[in-house]
């Protein structure tokens, strides 16, 4: 018997803001247009050296480096659509990326989890990507599934193994971030397709979706890069991911890090819109400060939010729907930091119009799966909806009959708007929760059982059998093409 | 010998938000002036209603009940200054309210306290007011103190008490919460004229300022009000503070609860303009709800919207407005509860710039100090601090030689550029300290230890002696007077 998966609850904020000006937007597009025709971007793959050629880019084929006159990006990013879907198994639960709403991810591709019942720390694996597909499925503030660890247990085909474990365990869209290459890109249109039922399903109503990392400074990777043509071709959407770290692979300025990183970003879109015109794609800015004592990656450093937002206008600026970077604490265990470092950056993210954003459930900037995070995460999450949602200033909600009625002095205790209404406001389910001693219950403790207490009753509508049969089938195909579980 | 107090560092930005649109402000004040014109608000001070007999509002001598018409509302409200001074005992930490700048306080009228080395908690003294104004005061967020608890070692006068301790610890401007009664403000406006050095400096730079809370539903508080007029008469700012609980003592939906709580808000504002036309007056609102199972007070639910739209009826009424950030239903500081609720407060407050806001640094829903707390919720506020500044772009931030030098592949590790701005580039908070084996370090910890850092190391100026001595000394009249 398989159980209900809620609506989704996607942020609609009431208003929107630029946290930049029009000549600050140019100022940087433009410093990014200059790099990309004076410097420009290595590309290792013959195929796509090839393409940018064949549409006018200046490429050096020895040094393998691409150079992009203004004008050619431009032109190519015109065919980009500004807006489409991003399918889901099930139809209610289809992203319609049409600029009034956010939805948000899991985080993805961590490599450790504790133990959901050893509570102990262990390498990531396969059931780890169900259980939490399951958890996501169940959870309205998910509008779509990364999968948030990875399939270690499989480790040559393991992106493949990630999208059946979530094809298996979630109705919603699921977007990859690890299918690279040719081979495993092949497989995994396959099995989209497989979900999608046929051709025309899958480019109306894509279930997948591929994210794909550039290499700071200024690189494209060329398993990536192939995967991506692969998914464009099948008109599945595709997205490009800058991760410039300011300090190490891209200037110390947050400006210098911004045109560096969006030149890689761009450099991708340019590609895709030149070998498949109208495809799909979305733009990711994701940065971080280099600490300068250890050489880490920060994302959540006091100054590096901003950014954040800033990738959101650009990609606007540029035409295409973004992937906002949100939560990804630093922090190694649910508390304080992870809690302080969330909440601003979804908040501004919406209102700048981030038509989607990862993720939620990682800990340890992205690497490290606690279970009760996302559980954590998701109250934060919908404190932010509702805080953008701007307030209900109707005849009913101004109470005056019941001000009136009630009047100086008493109380409303006993008012039928009282008893209508107080239902209706929205308290957290981890927050002031009494225990039975008369104190208030550890929100983390809360989230742990309310994780327990989801993988107990929440069983998605499960694929049909001949469907799974068939990823199972391809799954086989590719670990026999490519390797099999070690 | 007096250490190196940093700047302050108020919210400015070039952003701005309109949590309530026009319609909906109109609406809400419609609301408002339905209320004081039609259910009246109750004033149980025989001054006050002698003031609006006077003026010519509906006043029943028997329930104290007042009801003001809309047009005497708007007259009264006509002479209310928009911005004025709020000043401190150095002329450089004045704060002049203005469109725009956001100042923080400290949170206020704690109980208990939690000391750094300790686990339980202790009844809060004299002293934790004294040592707590000494954090705020090294503390760039905090524009001007509120006394952080009550000094529960003095008895009756205790808010006497937190206002000498309190000039005597820090330089910055001192909001009181708690001096209720005709005769405390008086002592009150004693001790404000000895630092001012004037009854003229008091009204042009009051080092003092006042909050007085109503009493939901429609109420005023008897000694609250009695204090308000002699604050006013004395030109000591005064703000009033509606607190309405959703569910029990006001309306279970927020617009309900917001009209509500501005009419007691009004209706004070009213009153003091029609005695003392020009008089400061800020205007506050907290709304809390009722959690039903248990009556308990819970000011952070999931939707907590409204925290910033109140601001916006303030300034709809051209009143500054004193917004409320923090204050977390935590019984702890350091957990994830303590940050997931305040988390968004400095951001939104400085996004609908509120002239003041309170308040850092208490738990367990205003009740409990730990000291290290005001340190993480500082936090919070530099955070937002950055995200409300506009981003440089210029040709030096842009790096287009740098990104030349290096180009594609590479790293940016040997470029001067670099050197030159890794130092500011990385704004380390709480979270990204480092240990001798550069892991990072618990933020609680980092936090504990800038406490005792401060309490080592900053020593404010000291009041003059003579200065010193009359606050004893009147201190002590009130002692005899009141105690």
């Amino acid at each position: 018997m398989s159980s209900e998966t809620p609506s989704l609850q996607p942020i609609r904020p009431t208003r929107h803001f630029h946290v930049i000006d029009d000549e600050q937007i140019h100022q940087l597009a433009d410093g990014t247009l200059e790099i990309l025709a004076e410097t420009g971007v290595h590309c290792p793959s013959e195929k796509c050296l090839r393409i940018y050629a064949d549409h006018g880019a200046q490429v050096d084929f020895e040094k393998q480096i691409v150079r992009l006159a203004p004008d050619l990006v431009t032109d190519s990013l015109s065919t980009a659509p500004r807006y489409y879907k991003m399918g889901a198994r099930s139809p209610s639960h289809d992203i319609d990326l049409d600029g009034k709403s956010m939805f948000c991810a899991t985080d993805g591709c961590g490599i450790e989890t504790i133990d959901f019942a050893t509570r102990q720390r262990r390498p990531s694996c396969k059931e780890d990507v169900a259980a939490m597909a399951r958890i996501s499925d169940y959870l309205s503030s998910i509008g779509f599934y990364w999968p948030i660890v990875t399939a270690a247990d499989h480790p040559s085909t393991s992106p493949l193994h990630e999208l059946d474990a979530s094809f298996n365990n979630t109705v919603k869209h699921v977007q990859s971030e690890t299918v690279m290459g040719e081979r495993l890109g092949k497989y995994a249109v396959e099995m989209a397709r497989v979900v999608a039922n046929d051709d025309e399903t899958m480019r109306k109503r894509p279930p997948l979706s591929l994210l794909v990392c550039c290499i700071a400074p200024l690189a494209q990777d060329k398993e990536g890069m192939e995967s991506a043509l692969q998914f464009a071709e099948a008109g599945l959407p595709v997205g490009f991911m800058s991760m410039a770290n300011a300090g190490s692979t891209g200037p110390a300025t947050l400006a210098g890090n911004i045109v560096a990183g969006h030149a890689e970003i761009v450099s991708a879109l340019v590609l895709i819109q030149m070998a498949y015109p109208g495809a799909p794609v979305f733009h990711s800015f994701m940065p971080g400060i280099m600490h300068p004592r250890t050489g880490a990656f920060l994302t959540t450093a006091l100054e590096n939010e901003l950014p954040y937002v800033i990738g959101v206008e650009l990609a606007h600026h540029w035409g295409v729907p973004t992937l906002a970077g949100i939560f990804g604490t630093d922090a190694a265990t649910p508390g304080w930091q992870a809690a302080e470092e969330a909440s601003t950056a979804l908040l501004l993210c919406a209102l700048a119009g981030a038509e989607t954003g990862s993720g939620l459930g990682l800990l340890e900037t992205c690497r490290l799966l606690v279970p009760e995070e996302i559980i954590l995460d998701n109250d934060i999450y919908h404190r932010v909806r509702i805080e953008a949602a701007g307030l209900d200033t109707s005849r009913e909600a101004l109470a005056l009959d019941v001000i009136k009625a009630v009047g100086p002095r008493s109380h409303y205790l006993k008012q039928r708007h009282t008893r209508e209404n107080i239902r209706r406001r929205v308290f957290s389910d981890l927050a002031n929760q009494s225990n039975p001693l008369g104190g208030m219950r550890d929100p983390v403790e809360a989230a742990r059982e309310k994780v327990d207490w989801i993988l107990k009753n929440h069983h998605p509508q499960p694929l049909e059998e001949v469907q799974q049969k068939e990823l199972t089938r391809i799954l086989a195909g590719a670990e026999q093409e490519i390797g099999g579980r070690e | 010998m007096p250490t190196n107090r940093p700047a302050l560092e108020p919210l400015r930005s070039p952003y701005r938000i309109q949590y309530l649109t026009d319609e909906q402000l109109d609406k809400l004040q419609e609301a408002t002036l339905d209320i004081l014109e039609n259910v009246g608000v109750k004033f149980p001070s025989e001054k006050a209603l002698n003031v609006f007999i006077e003026h010519g509002a509906t006043v029943d001598k028997n329930t104290q009940i007042v009801k003001i018409k809309r047009d005497l509302v708007f007259k009264a409200m006509k002479t209310m200054p928009r911005f004025f001074v709020m000043g401190a005992r150095i002329p450089e930490y004045d704060l002049n309210l203005e469109e725009g700048t956001t100042y923080f306080t400290t949170d206020g009228c704690g109980v208990e306290v939690v000391d750094l080395d300790a686990t339980q908690p202790r009844p809060s003294t004299k002293a934790d007011v004294g040592m707590m104004a000494r954090v705020a005061d090294y503390l760039p967020s905090i524009g001007f103190y509120w006394p952080m608890v009550s000094a529960q070692d003095c008895g009756v006068t205790s808010p006497l008490h937190e206002l000498e301790v309190g000039w005597n610890n820090t330089v910055k401007h001192f909001q009181s919460e708690t001096i209720m009664g005709g005769r405390e403000a008086t002592y009150a406006v004693e001790m404000a004229t000895v630092i001012a050095g004037s009854r003229e400096n008091l009204r042009k730079r009051p080092p003092l300022s006042s909050l007085i809370c109503t009493v939901s539903p429609l109420m005023q508080d008897h000694p609250g009000i009695e204090a308000a007029m002699v604050f006013a008469g004395a030109g000591i700012p005064v703000g009033f503070l509606a607190m309405p609980t959703l569910g029990t003592t006001a309306p279970s939906t927020q617009a309900g609860a917001l009209a509500m709580g501005d009419a007691e808000i009004i209706s004070a504002t009213v009153l003091l303009q029609l005695m003392f036309p020009g008089c400061p007056i800020y205007h506050s609102m907290m709304q809390a709800w009722a959690d039903m199972r248990t009556g308990g007070y819970v000011s952070y639910p999931r939707d907590a919207r409204g925290r910033y739209g109140v601001v916006e009826m303030a300034h709809h009424w051209g009143m500054p407005s004193l917004g409320a950030c923090y204050g977390t239903d935590s019984v702890r500081p350091g957990t994830w509860q303590s940050a997931a609720e305040p988390a968004l407060d400095p951001f939104l407050a400085g996004l609908a710039a509120p002239e003041i806001v309170t308040g850092m640094g208490l738990s367990r829903t205003y009740t409990r100090l730990f000291p290290e707390q005001i340190i993480l919720d500082d936090d919070l506020y530099q955070r937002a601090r950055a995200y409300l500044q506009r981003m440089d772009v210029d040709d030096e931030s842009l790096a287009m030689e740098a990104i030349r030098n290096v180009g594609p592949g590479g790293h940016f590790l040997g470029q001067r550029h670099t050197r030159d701005h890794m130092k500011t580039s990385l704004v380390r908070g709480v979270t990204h300290q480092l240990d001798s084996n550069s892991k990072y370090r618990d933020p609680i910890e980092v936090a504990r230890e800038r406490v005792r850092w401060i309490l080592k190391n900053h020593e404010p100026e000291p009041l003059e002696a003579s200065q010193q001595a009359e606050l004893t000394r009147i201190l002590a009249a009130a002692d005899k007077e009141l105690a």
